[in-house]
């Protein structure tokens, strides 16, 4: 608990950055919605932009001139930045204490090193929840001036528990990351290079056939906006993939740490 | 009782050489002295007494219980002082020490107060704004904290001002004379032979020598210094005398042997003075990693 609690403190200010990201972002693309909304001509602008492009943003699933469209569209940045900010804070959690040299103070208290790992991976959770939360709280804000049904809180809500998915699958891979590896000060541009290769891959997945078998590869293409506005749902091999993924990180994660030196 | 008790034990870095068939035990109530130069693998032995490290070969067993697999357990009765303290920065002494204190099983704080009067520590403020003597002194509260029945001090004493290493080292004495078992690291003698009452002097990863400070100092050798008249070329060139140097107007060197014998040889020259005295521990140390 004492862990836990510390690392919460000790993570606070870098929930409070990307809270105000996330809050900007979500501003921002109101604004600009303001244009969209019930603007026919804005679908003719958009129908006549190169078909490759729309298929590599995922556009042509959706109606930006309607809020569930729109938000559709905003999914790709919730998507990322749930992964960056607990990819990051997975990662860091456990390497910041080799980078900065306390590992030794820390591990020499009698504490078993599974017992430090679950501490901070709980902290990072709880960070990984507080962002879902206060993404849905600030899109729910943005939303109201629109007139909201029942429909777009709905996608909403799928919209959010698809970036907890995907919050929790970069989360157990930072663990794993920074458990597994003797470099700490490399954890962070490792992790963020695995999330950008894999989001890449979700872009140039719809492009061609020969490229479709990377949609398995990617958890991006597990949570795809276009199928939870048109399907309410993900298909259960997806949710399998996200599970075997996650359990294998975390897996690997505890495996890795509690065998490896520290690196002091 | 043995507190530690490590065999064969071994370290390598990939192919660095970390220890090598380290082997000794230290019993309860001692304080063990632990010497050897930087870079011969002091810290790398504690670290593995820690499990900070696995070994690469051999095992430790503190209280009787592995390391390893006993580790959270053992670590309840030790005190941990690094040679170089790495503490959380933006955390106000207090709350570090309060923190640490919140993964013993006992109530600390009384403890902990009167460490933190003794060593003069202001409690208040961060780790960030300290000097290095200032986090010293943390590490020594923090580490002594909980009462713990094995202290491993790893160079403690760098960094600390004459005034506080003599608080410091009366502090060692209080604890041992409590029952505690010290393990005490340090390249500088003399620290070690105030405190020690048994060494181990560890040369290259492997240790050369497990013995009383007393023996250590008087059993073997003799530092003889003579200053004669006319000193005939290799007089002294005989078996047991090592480091012989020329001086001003005499020789000096280290003897091990028969004492009547050299005694006689050194009478038979035209002698103007001669001293033979104790070597220093300095000076035993020294002649081991020459």
């Amino acid at each position: 608990m004492n862990i836990f609690l510390r690392e919460l403190r000790a993570n606070l200010k870098s929930l409070i950055i990307w809270s105000i990201i996330i809050f900007l972002l979500i501003w921002i693309a109101m604004v600009k919605f303001s244009a969209y909304a019930s603007n026919p001509e804005m679908l003719a602008i958009l129908d006549s932009m190169p078909k490759t492009l729309m298929d590599a943003m995922n556009m042509h699933a959706f109606n930006l001139t309607t809020l569930s469209g729109f938000f559709g569209v905003m999914f790709i940045y919730f998507g990322l930045m749930g992964a960056i900010a607990a990819g990051m804070w997975g990662s860091n959690i456990i390497a910041k204490e080799e980078r900065n040299k306390t590992i030794e103070f820390a591990l020499s208290l009698p504490v078993s090193r599974a017992r430090f790992v679950t501490a901070k991976a709980l902290a990072a959770l709880a960070n990984s929840i507080a962002f879902v939360l206060i993404t849905w709280i600030a899109s729910l804000i943005a939303m109201q001036s629109y007139n909201p049904d029942g429909a777009v809180y709905r996608f909403l809500a799928l919209e959010m528990m698809a970036m907890f998915a995907i919050e929790l699958i970069f989360l157990s891979i930072g663990l794993l990351v920074a458990c597994a590896m003797k470099r700490p000060k490399r954890t962070g541009s490792i992790v963020i290079g695995i999330i950008l290769v894999l989001y890449y891959f979700s872009m140039i997945s719809g492009l061609h056939e020969k490229l479709d078998f990377l949609k398995y590869l990617t958890p991006f293409k597990y949570f795809d906006a276009g199928t939870l506005l048109h399907q309410g749902g993900v298909a259960p091999v997806y949710w399998a993939l996200s599970v075997v993924i996650i359990l294998i990180s975390l897996t690997g994660a505890y495996y890795a740490y509690n065998r490896r030196d520290m690196y002091i | 009782m043995n507190v530690i008790e490590t065999s064969k034990l071994t370290k390598y870095y990939g192919k660095a050489r970390g220890i090598i068939d380290i082997s000794f035990q230290v019993e309860e109530g001692e304080v063990f002295g632990f010497i050897g130069p930087n870079g011969a693998g002091k810290s790398t032995s504690i670290r593995l007494l820690l499990s900070l490290i696995y070994p690469t070969g051999g095992s430790a067993k503190i209280f009787g219980k592995d390391v390893i697999k006993e580790g959270p357990e053992i670590r309840q009765d030790i005190g941990y002082l690094p040679s170089e303290i790495f503490y959380y920065e933006r955390m106000k002494v207090i709350d570090l020490l309060k923190y640490s204190a919140s993964f013993y099983k006992k109530d600390t704080t009384e403890r902990m107060h009167e460490l933190a009067e003794y060593m003069e520590l202001d409690l208040n403020r961060r780790i960030e704004d300290l000097s290095y003597g200032n986090k010293k002194k943390v590490g020594i509260v923090q580490g002594l904290l909980h009462s713990p029945r094995l202290l491993l001090l790893d160079e403690p004493t760098l960094g600390l001002d004459p005034l506080m290493q003599r608080k410091f080292f009366s502090l060692i004495r209080q604890e041992n004379a409590r029952g505690v078992t010290v393990f005490f690291s340090s390249h500088i003698l003399s620290e070690v032979q105030r405190l020690c009452s048994r060494v181990g002097i560890i040369k290259e990863g492997r240790i050369i020598e497990i013995s009383d400070i007393r023996t250590l100092q008087q059993n073997n050798y003799k530092r003889i210094e003579v200053t004669v008249r006319d000193l005939p070329p290799d007089y002294f060139a005989l078996p047991g005398v090592t480091n012989l140097e020329a001086t001003n107007g005499g020789v000096r060197f280290f003897f091990k042997g028969d004492i009547d014998g050299i005694v006689a040889r050194i009478s038979a020259l035209d002698l103007i003075d001669v001293t033979i005295e104790e070597p220093t521990l300095e000076e035993i140390f020294m002649h081991y990693y020459e």
